[in-house]
């Protein structure tokens, strides 16, 4: 396996250069995320199959990228390994100056609570905490005091309109709010990404317009976003995408 | 250990989430408290009934005091078939046995006889029944039996030896047969004893009631008369008072070999000296030995209800963990450590068990206050079988949810967002 990292294939990305050391390609220390040469391999019984075969690519700091590609792309398997739920069975990933690529469970659980705020398609609100609470979640596992914390979830409520609705639980609230919260819950703690997982497959069209404007608008502020989407009208909202298929990229592009 | 590290914070919020999922599944969470409740109840209630009791015993016995033995023919306490019959063929302990005893004790300070009968006694149209009449001599026997008298007197020497139908009053008779009136009501009167008129000279000051049963329900005559109604060859008690317990070994040896010497060995049944020897340790043991195997029952009875209990705890906690995948995984993705959702349901289940225990607590001090306020003994609530019944529930807790708590601390955090 060690021989992949010594082949391996010219940077697809052309949007940030590769930064070169030892006649290896490494990682960019510039950028806030930079990945080389992932590979992601399950075990299926007697076989292997890879689900990501050497992806290398940088992500700057404020850039809004789309991530797109068809199901049993690897996107889903990319889209884990950038939020560290999962770390690669190969190579390098650097997310904020930190190399997480060989971090333990308990690291990982570090990271995601810092550095990255989750969107999912569903949601994934507590279901018996108030939106209050959902928001103040990763932020009573940062150990942030009870002031301090009520005082940031109630702020990162108001920066996506939901004031008035603090203390509904989420049964009480519409497709939108709820997402609205969930992306209360990942700015709450300030993380370097903020990463989006089909965050509008559950929403009629008029809601995803809604979030795809708070996306855009979250990302003037200066924030990173990464949105993970099979829809090319989604992906067309960020200003590079990069397009997975059979586990590796296809296209890496600047659209904006 | 597993705390360092935690934030305060993340305990709360462990502590919020597991009342918040105990009281949206009530049945379920009063189902799981049921062993842990009974086990606790029956400790509590077991160990408050035997330290009410013990006290009971322990004050009842004082005032008769340790200082004090027997000598009878049989044994107080008869432990078997063989030791009746064997004690039924010894001599009657006599007047005569209490004489050469007082005469050759060196170590005896207080040597009196007793005799006691169960007879109905009247005043007018008033009755009690079941009463203990009691025949003494001398005056010290009322020393040895540890009463004084309240109002009235006791009779003189002479009085004592002149056989005359004379008395001295429990309290209860003041009860039973004179409406509750004032002890000076009843001194001067004449009552009735199996139909013999009998001169009431004092009231004794009240003893209390041990298990049920009265204390104060007893009058006292002169040995004399005692004799003189139920006979002179009818066995009777020796008793033996000491100054101080260092002297209670020499005044017993000294008290065998005097007997001994008086009885000989009967029907050539050389184990049986023919006699009873008895110090209170008799009863105490008695009564140690029953409480020590209720003891031990309880133990048992407790031990496999918090064993149950426990089991039941770790099954509910599995179906929670089961149930509540999903949120584990939402909970790691934003963050949660494998040792935050570990504590998470670990305080669940301590929760859950440490309310039980805690419940058990208040039922079992409620049943031990039904059962002494029934039997008639304080009520001793002890404050740390209460912190031992809520901590051996809160154990029984950690335990049996450490390995639940381990499978959700452990889920793949991928995979358990995939759960619905």
């Amino acid at each position: 396996m060690s021989d992949a990292t010594l082949t391996l294939t010219p940077p697809q990305s052309v949007i940030t250069p590769r930064v070169e050391i030892d006649g290896v390609y490494g990682h960019d220390p510039r950028m806030l995320i930079s990945m080389r040469n992932i590979w992601k391999t399950y075990q299926m019984g007697t076989e292997s199959v890879h689900a990501l075969h050497g992806v290398s690519f940088d992500i700057p700091r404020g850039e809004y990228i789309a991530i797109i590609g068809p199901s049993g792309s690897g996107k889903s398997t990319l889209m884990n390994l950038i939020g560290c739920l999962d770390t690669p069975t190969q190579g390098e990933y650097w997310l904020n100056g930190k190399n997480v690529s060989e971090m333990d469970d308990d690291e990982l659980a570090r990271i995601r609570n810092q550095e990255v705020g989750f969107v999912f398609q569903t949601f994934n609100l507590l279901a018996r905490a108030t939106a209050l609470h959902n928001v103040e979640l990763p932020l009573i596992y940062g150990g942030i005091g009870a002031a301090q914390r009520h005082e940031m979830a109630k702020k990162a409520l108001s920066s996506v309109d939901l004031t008035e609705r603090m203390t509904h639980k989420p049964n009480e609230l519409s497709g939108g709010q709820r997402q609205r919260v969930a992306i209360a819950r990942a700015l709450v703690n300030h993380p370097s990404i903020l990463l989006a997982d089909e965050p509008t497959g559950a929403l009629d069209s008029h809601t995803s317009m809604e979030i795809m404007d708070l996306f855009e608008r979250l990302h003037s502020e200066g924030n990173t976003i990464i949105v993970v989407t099979h829809e090319h009208d989604i992906a067309a909202r960020a200003h590079r995408v990069v397009s997975i298929r059979d586990g590796l990229i296809e296209k890496d592009e600047r659209i904006k | 250990m597993l705390l360092r590290g935690l934030q305060l914070a993340a305990i709360w919020e462990a502590f919020r989430v597991a009342t918040a999922s105990l009281r949206a599944n009530k049945l379920r969470t009063a189902l799981t408290l049921m062993g842990i409740i009974v086990g606790v109840t029956a400790v509590i209630a077991v160990v408050t009934i035997i330290k009410g009791l013990d006290q009971t015993v322990a004050q009842t016995f004082s005032s008769q005091g340790s200082t004090v033995f027997t000598v009878s023919k049989n044994p107080q306490i008869i432990k078997s078939r063989e030791e009746f019959i064997r004690s039924n063929r010894r001599k009657d302990v006599l007047h005569e046995d209490a004489e050469a005893i007082q005469r050759t004790c060196t170590a005896c300070w207080r040597v009196g006889i007793a005799a006691n009968a169960i007879e109905t006694v009247k005043y007018n149209d008033q009755k009690a029944e079941n009463v203990r009449i009691r025949g003494v001599d001398p005056l010290s026997m009322f020393d040895i039996d540890g009463v004084s008298i309240n109002v009235g007197r006791i009779w003189t020497e002479s009085e004592g030896a002149s056989g005359r139908e004379i008395c001295v009053i429990g309290p209860d008779m003041l009860k039973n047969l004179f409406n509750d009136a004032p002890a000076d009501r009843a001194v001067g009167q004449e009552i009735r004893i199996d139909g013999r008129p009998y001169l009431v000279l004092g009231v004794l000051e009240p003893l209390g009631s041990i298990f049920g049963f009265s204390r104060d329900n007893v009058v006292y005559i002169p040995y004399s008369t005692y004799q003189k109604t139920y006979g002179s060859r009818r066995s009777l008690v020796v008793f033996i008072q000491v100054h101080s317990t260092d002297q209670l070994e020499t005044a017993e040896d000294q008290v065998r070999t005097v007997m001994r010497n008086r009885r000989g060995h009967l029907n050539g049944d050389t184990d049986d000296e023919g006699f009873a020897l008895e110090t209170q340790d008799v009863f105490l043991n008695l009564y140690g030995s029953a409480t020590s195997n209720i003891y031990i029952v309880t133990i048992g009875v407790a031990a496999i209800s918090l064993v149950v209990g426990g089991i039941v705890v770790m099954n509910i906690m599995l179906v929670s963990v089961t149930e509540r995948t999903k949120e584990i995984g939402i909970r790691k993705a934003i963050g949660a450590r494998r040792k935050d959702i570990l504590t998470q349901f670990l305080i669940e289940a301590v929760t859950v068990t440490a309310l039980g225990g805690a419940i058990g607590v208040g039922t079992g001090f409620g049943l031990a206050y039904i059962i002494s306020a029934l039997i008639g003994f304080p009520l001793l609530v002890s404050v740390a079988s209460a912190v031992l019944g809520v901590g051996v529930s809160s154990v029984v807790g950690i335990v049996s949810g450490l390995w639940p708590a381990w499978r959700a601390a452990k889920l793949d955090p991928i995979e358990a967002l995939r759960a619905e």
